[in-house]
């Protein structure tokens, strides 16, 4: 018992530096070259204090000790006080933890592990015997000799010797290559408060402390040495008794020391270089967000990230200090500062968030909400069922709640016992589940106006709350779960191109996760443009005028061919029927995908010279039109009842193909989701036995089954989910031979974008494959193949300046390109005649057509341009030529096919 | 090289023969004198057949080859059977004329064919007074039970009920799947992956138009297991069939037609009682939730299943193929989804019923179609096998009264628009949770077949 921490004689100063060395003269001077040898002079009495923290992986091996032995000598040289917060190592915390639940007879075995791992890695560093790492574990196995482990306290004790080896051990290694460095208990520093209704529980397990600047402590340290080490995690209670503080408990121990010492910093060294604009696990474009100020910082930590934790954000922002989130990888990346909000920034939404699991209860009634106590009466009854309440809407007959995701509400009874309690007194309904997606960013409010993009992609979908606080930071909206599902990128890119998210303050945000930590599948490669400035300088004689890369175009067909899993590939020509593009593809081998006579007709040609085979797939065209196909040789899809209720004799004896709706859609954009009850495409499932009654009747053989889910699908498990579903409703359909999963197929197009992984939907399609061998695969992209082949060359026109904005005028508008303004596309702009002068000038590029629509690109970082200039308008080989139009009778771009 | 003929103008179905080796038994069949179609079974980690045990194999081999044959007479169904491996005795006969009439009932309502007259296996001139004798027991086989696993709710409940009465169990499943792999590795049991090809003879067939659609494949996985129970040296076979796989699904040309016959009681005792009498007369097959309702079951397996709740799924379009979301496993606009989702939410709390289909489909109008084909409400029993329309009303009246569910669109318009035409005596819930009927659970099973009801 004597050494246990809550012993009286765990204050004394005989145990506090009890690292077995002897603390040198601060002017002792270093040992190994490893340090940089400022640290010999001695620091001033009042230097500023920086706090650095180092998590579990950070300490858990000697390479990763060197850099904490760097960076703090690094800080001390540059003339700094030092006090470096540590984790357990890597595995330990949750090893105590386990040795606190297990049976008696592990706990041995479990002690043995832990001292194995930390001698050896003390070995690993050089050290002899580590006296007072060894007194720890000396405690540790008395500890566990006389356990008690249904206290509370005894296994706040057992788990804090994690914190307390690491930073015994470090101390002694830090000590020894040269760098003085003194152990210190955070417990001596850091008093628990006491927090009013908290259970026992989390008194002692995720204790709070009060850390106000305190110069007396911060003096008394000063006297003591420049470099301290402190153990995370944990602090003392008023009864001198060890508590811990929780999750991320060594982020607040930082954050604590920070707020003691009012630090010039806080420095928490993580494995992720900070915070970004989203989860970058579903938003591998998140960018990082390089500056926030400590109310965005706590939100967006509070409703989704889990670099830092919520609670170490307020002590800092009581005490202004800087926190700093620095990736040990990357130690020259900025990461993100936290800090008092910048004066001078211009409003942006800063990240998106998402939480599942949230269930939602409803209450309806008329006219009793304004009785005084009603509501009050409805919360008591959340309170009596232990339900915290998050989000709150309301309105006159109806106010809904939300509840967040507890062990609690999916394992007892209690929405059912809460639900009859309030049955009582209003109509309840319970609407789960659902998911918040949280906009935040400071004055969310002055940026509402351009979010209509981002709402429409609610849309249809079911929104069943909003909320907005007053403090101005968030916009949340409650969502059916379901709809989350790839959502979350698709916003995000929605925010960017609103402007919302202002991406292009550099000084804001930083490098996109894909770019830093991303698997090569970002658009690496320089576009083949930039190789060919001269020749397009040249073509551009004549403009507007698109220019046509057919080395390109053959690039992506051998990609697609080389897919394993897909039988036939079929190119949808709408995309562009340029003949020079048309008849590359047919060479290599692949098919066109045609959805009128006309493209048929543009077609033939190549069709007879190279035996290219055809897909005819209309949509709600004239009786015409199908036996106009037929007879060019074309297997015709259907996707409505219609043309075997009119005209079953021409498809008497056929074999067909059909193009089903599987009932969702997806693209990015409302007016490409090709999919559910909104779209006017595909034969819904509930019409699908009246449709082979039909065939049945008519002698068609349905051999082909088709779905297409919408355009510029980046997430590569899409198509396997497509053919999937289809296999399945194939395998009820005799005589059906082939499953075409439509195109769709991404085409990125904002820098840092992820492409489509080809490898990765290879792989899921072959897992498809191998549940339903009996079916040919087909694919038919169009955007794939033909857009990153093309650019439209437009000569700058004039300029103009109006209000804050400058308007770059330039003669192709939405009647050469008019993705931009149907699409809400984004193309990359360049001024091609200036290439290499720096882009400092924010443009609106707008073309000559009489309509306000008619920009081709907003906010758009060009060199300063002048009359004449050339604008090269990037990835537009597909649907720019072919959507071109003579609209304002301006003639049609032409367009220039090179090798 | 004979060339590829439509097996629609077949003259004849023949068994041409079927073989054993080195863990692959092929069965091999054809239409007159079209080519040969082969369906491997390979049986992973074999142990080398002992020799007293080589008969018992033999008969099992023979029984899969003509019950696994019913995959490939249906593109044809011609006029013929032949069986070249030799005359069945009268009872393998006539089990395999009910397997083939009944068990392609609901293919034969859907093609619009009469199957009645067709199927007549070739049987050895009767011996008289030649009664059934049982064949002598097997020795060898190890007191373990092959439980196969399906992915679904249903055969974990037997899981669980197994190991609480401490049966030494083995997790079987026939074919790749991701999804069953991950639910059979769940169990913590040990696990015997049975492969399964068919010949793609049968899908050129397909493409070029032969008759097609549902085979009765739990017959066909009962073969397969009892080859595996011989070979692997295991003394059961414990499917999860219960009550309602019996009743019929509706009435055409004056037969029943049940989607789920090869589940059924009725075939149950026939097969039970043609492997005691061929086979091995110590090999028990049974359904251990028999004289359960669906209802029971999945009341069982709310209580029992958590270990399961995010990797199991029942759904018939997507269960192939695996996937981390409720949406992967779960299509939720077919019949098995909406009675698993019905059938389930008695029974547990609804924020965890609604995380693990990923949605509520008791609150989407658009699904009042389904859920009112499941409680025979404008429409007859759709054809999966889901519990019977009584048990679905059961269900659905206990949430009208459920505060958290009554509100919910489809409770409402049941508790509105369809509960007051139904005779209130006939939709408490208590008495579908009791055991009812009769069952085939062996007396050694009692604790097992106890477990379910929470006894």
């Amino acid at each position: 018992m004597h050494n246990r921490y809550d012993a009286p004689i765990a204050f004394s100063p005989s145990t506090r530096n009890t690292c077995g060395l002897i603390p040198r003269p601060l002017r002792a001077t270093c040992q190994a070259g490893s340090v940089n040898a400022n640290a010999s002079l001695p620091l001033a009495f009042d230097a500023p204090w920086i706090v650095l923290k180092f998590g579990g992986t950070s300490v858990a091996t000697l390479e990763r000790w060197r850099t904490i032995l760097d960076l703090a000598a690094d800080r001390r040289a540059q003339g700094a006080r030092v006090l470096v917060v540590v984790s357990a190592l890597a595995g330990v915390t949750d090893a105590l933890k386990a040795l606190c639940e297990c049976a008696e007879a592990g706990r041995d075995g479990a002690v043995a592990e832990i001292m194995e791992r930390h001698r050896r890695l003390a070995a690993q560093m050089g050290l002899a015997r580590v006296e007072a790492m060894e007194r720890w574990l000396a405690s540790l196995q008395d500890l566990v000799r006389d356990a008690q482990p249904g206290q509370l306290a005894w296994q706040a004790l057992v788990q804090a010797h994690g914190e307390l080896l690491s930073s015994a051990l470090g101390a002694a290694f830090m000590t020894a290559n040269g760098l003085p460095t003194r152990w210190l208990d955070s417990r001596e520093a850091l008093l628990a408060r006491e927090v009013p209704f908290l259970n026992e529980r989390a008194r002692v397990l995720s204790a709070q402390v009060q850390a106000e600047p305190d110069p007396a402590f911060t003096a008394g340290l000063a006297r003591q040495g420049e470099v301290f080490i402190v153990p995370g995690f944990m602090a003392r209670d008023n009864a001198g008794k060890t508590v811990l503080l929780g999750r991320g408990g060594t982020d607040t121990s930082a954050a604590y020391f920070g707020a003691l010492l009012r630090a010039a910093r806080v420095e928490i060294w993580t494995d992720v270089a900070g915070m970004f604009t989203a989860d970058p696990r579903q938003v591998p474009g998140a960018r990082l967000l390089q500056r926030l100020d400590y109310d965005e910082a706590q939100e967006i930590a509070t409703t989704g990230a889990k670099v830092l934790h919520a609670r170490c954000l307020s002590p800092c922002r009581r005490a202004r200090v800087p926190l700093w989130v620095k990736d040990t990888q990357y130690p020259g990346l900025d990461g993100t500062v936290v800090a008092p909000q910048p004066a001078e920034a211009a409003p942006s939404v800063k990240a998106i968030s998402s939480r599942r699991g949230i269930t939602l209860v409803s209450m309806e009634t008329s006219g009793m909400w304004q009785q005084v106590g009603f509501l009050a009466d409805v919360f008591a009854l959340f309170k009596q069922h232990g339900l915290s309440v998050d989000l709150i809407g309301s309105a006159e007959t109806n106010v809904t709640v939300s509840l967040d995701p507890s062990e609690n509400l999916l394992d007892s009874d209690v929405v059912a016992a809460l639900a009859a309690d309030l049955a009582k007194v209003c109509r309840v309904k319970v609407i789960a589940p659902c998911a918040a997606v949280t906009l935040v960013g400071r004055g969310m409010r002055s940026m509402l106006y351009r979010l209509s993009g981002v709402l429409a992609e609610f849309g249809r979908e079911r929104v069943h709350l909003i909320s907005q606080s007053s403090n101005n930071l968030n916009l949340t909206f409650v969502v059916d779960e379901g709809m989350l599902d790839g959502m979350l990128p698709r916003l995000h890119e929605l925010l960017v191109r609103a402007g919302a998210m202002r991406t292009d303050d550099t000084s804001l945000f930083g490098p996109s996760w894909q770019s830093l930590y991303g698997t090569g599948a970002v658009r690496t490669r320089a576009p083949w443009w930039q190789a060919e400035r001269a020749r397009l300088l040249e073509l551009a004689q004549s403009t507007p005028r698109y220019a046509y890369h057919l080395p390109t175009v053959r690039e992506r067909a051998v990609a697609l061919l080389g897919l394993r899993s897909i039988d036939r590939v079929y190119y949808a020509i709408k995309a562009n029927p340029n003949p020079a593009i048309m008849r590359v593809i047919a060479q290599a081998g692949i098919g066109f995908e045609c959805v009128s006579p006309g493209e048929l007709d543009a077609a033939r040609a190549i069709v007879e010279a190279h035996g290219t085979s055809l897909l005819f797939t209309p949509n709600f065209a004239p009786q015409g039109d199908y036996a106009y196909g037929l007879a060019q040789g074309a297997m015709v899809t259907l996707d409505n009842l219609h043309p075997l209720q009119h005209w079953p004799a021409l498809f008497h004896d056929r074999d067909i193909a059909l193009r089903v709706d599987l009932g969702r859609g997806l693209g990015h954009h409302d007016k490409v989701k090709t999919g559910g009850a909104g779209s006017k495409f595909g034969l819904p499932l509930d019409q699908l036995d009246g449709f082979l009654e039909l065939a049945r009747e008519s002698h068609v053989r349905v051999v082909a089954l088709h779905a297409h889910l919408g355009s510029g699908i980046l997430d590569a498990a899409h198509w396997a989910q497509v053919c999937g579903q289809l296999a399945s409703v194939a395998e009820r359909i005799s005589g059906v031979r082939s499953l075409n999963l439509g195109g769709g197929l991404g085409v990125p197009s904002h820098p840092g974008e992820a492409a489509l992984d080809l490898a990765a939907l290879d792989a899921s399609l072959a897992e498809v494959k191998r549940a339903y061998p009996q079916y040919e695969l087909w694919l038919e992209p169009g955007r794939w193949l033909a857009a990153d082949a093309g650019v439209l060359l437009a000569r700058v026109t004039q300029t103009k300046r109006k209000g804050a904005l400058n308007y770059l005028g330039c003669d192709a508008g939405m009647h050469a390109l008019i993705r931009p303004a149907l699409y809400d596309a984004w193309h990359e702009i360049v001024n091609l005649s200036r290439i290499e002068v720096p882009a400092d000038t924010l443009y609106q590029i707008v073309g000559p057509i009489c309509e306000s629509g008619d920009v081709l690109g907003n906010d758009r970082r060009l060199p300063a341009s002048a009359e004449g200039d050339v604008l090269l308008i990037a990835q537009t080989g597909a649907y720019g030529e072919a959507m071109a139009s003579h609209y304002n009778l301006r003639p049609l771009a032409d367009s220039v096919a090179i090798e | 090289m004979n060339a590829l003929r439509d097996p629609r103008h077949a003259k004849a179905f023949r068994f041409v023969r079927c073989a054993y080796a080195d863990g692959v038994a092929e069965l091999a069949y054809a239409f007159d004198d079209g080519p040969e179609l082969v369906e491997r079974i390979s049986f992973p980690g074999v142990p080398a057949l002992p020799a007293e045990r080589r008969a018992a194999f033999n008969a099992a081999l023979r029984l899969l080859h003509l019950v696994a044959g019913v995959s490939y007479y249906k593109a044809g169904i011609p006029g013929r059977i032949e069986v070249e491996t030799g005359a069945l005795d009268a009872d393998a006969a006539d089990l395999m004329d009910t397997l083939y009439r009944d068990g392609l009932a609901e293919f034969a309502y859907r093609n619009k064919l009469d199957l009645g007259a067709r199927i007549a296996f070739p049987r050895a001139a009767a011996r008289a007074g030649a009664a059934t004798a049982l064949c002598a027991p097997q020795p060898g086989l190890a007191p373990r039970t092959l439980v196969p696993i399906g992915g679904g709710k249903d055969s974990l409940v037997v899981v669980e009920a197994l190991k609480r009465a401490g049966v030494q169990a083995t997790a079987t499943w026939i074919g790749a799947s991701p999804l069953i792999a991950a639910v059979a590795a769940r169990t913590g049991l040990p696990m015997l992956n049975i492969g399964r090809e068919l010949s793609p003879i049968l899908f050129e067939y397909n493409r070029m138009g032969a008759w097609n659609g549902h085979i009765p494949v739990t017959a066909i996985n009962s073969a397969i297991l009892a080859c595996a129970a011989i070979l692997y040296g295991c003394d059961a076979i414990a499917f999860a069939n219960e009550r309602s796989a019996s009743a019929a699904t509706l009435e055409y040309a004056g037969r029943q037609v049940n989607h789920q016959w090869s589940k059924g009681w009725a075939f149950e005792q026939a097969f039970a009682a043609c492997l005691r009498a061929q086979v091995a007369a110590d090999l028990d097959y049974f359904s251990l939730l028999r004289p359960y309702s669906e209802l029971a079951v999945t009341r069982a397996f709310a209580e029992s299943g958590v270990a399961y709740f995010d990797v199991f799924s029942s759904c018939n379009r997507n269960f192939r193929i695996l996937g981390p979301k409720p949406f992967d496993r779960w299509c939720g606009q077919c019949p098995k989804c909406h009675f698993v989702f019905l059938a389930l939410a008695p029974f547990m709390p609804k924020p965890r019923l609604l995380a693990i289909f990923g949605r509520n489909l008791l609150d989407d109008e658009m699904l009042a179609p389904g859920f009112d084909a499941l409680v025979e409400y404008h429409d007859h029993k759709p054809f999966e096998c889901v519990g019977e329309a009584s048990e679905a009303r059961a269900a659905l009246a206990t949430l009208a009264v459920r505060p958290e569910w009554r509100e919910d669109a489809l409770v409402a318009r049941f508790r509105e628009e369809i509960m007051p035409q139904l005779d209130a005596a006939s939709l408490p819930m208590e008495a579908w949770l009791a055991p009812a009927g009769e069952h085939g659970v062996p007396e050694r099973f009692r604790g097992a077949l106890d477990a379910i009801c929470g006894a």
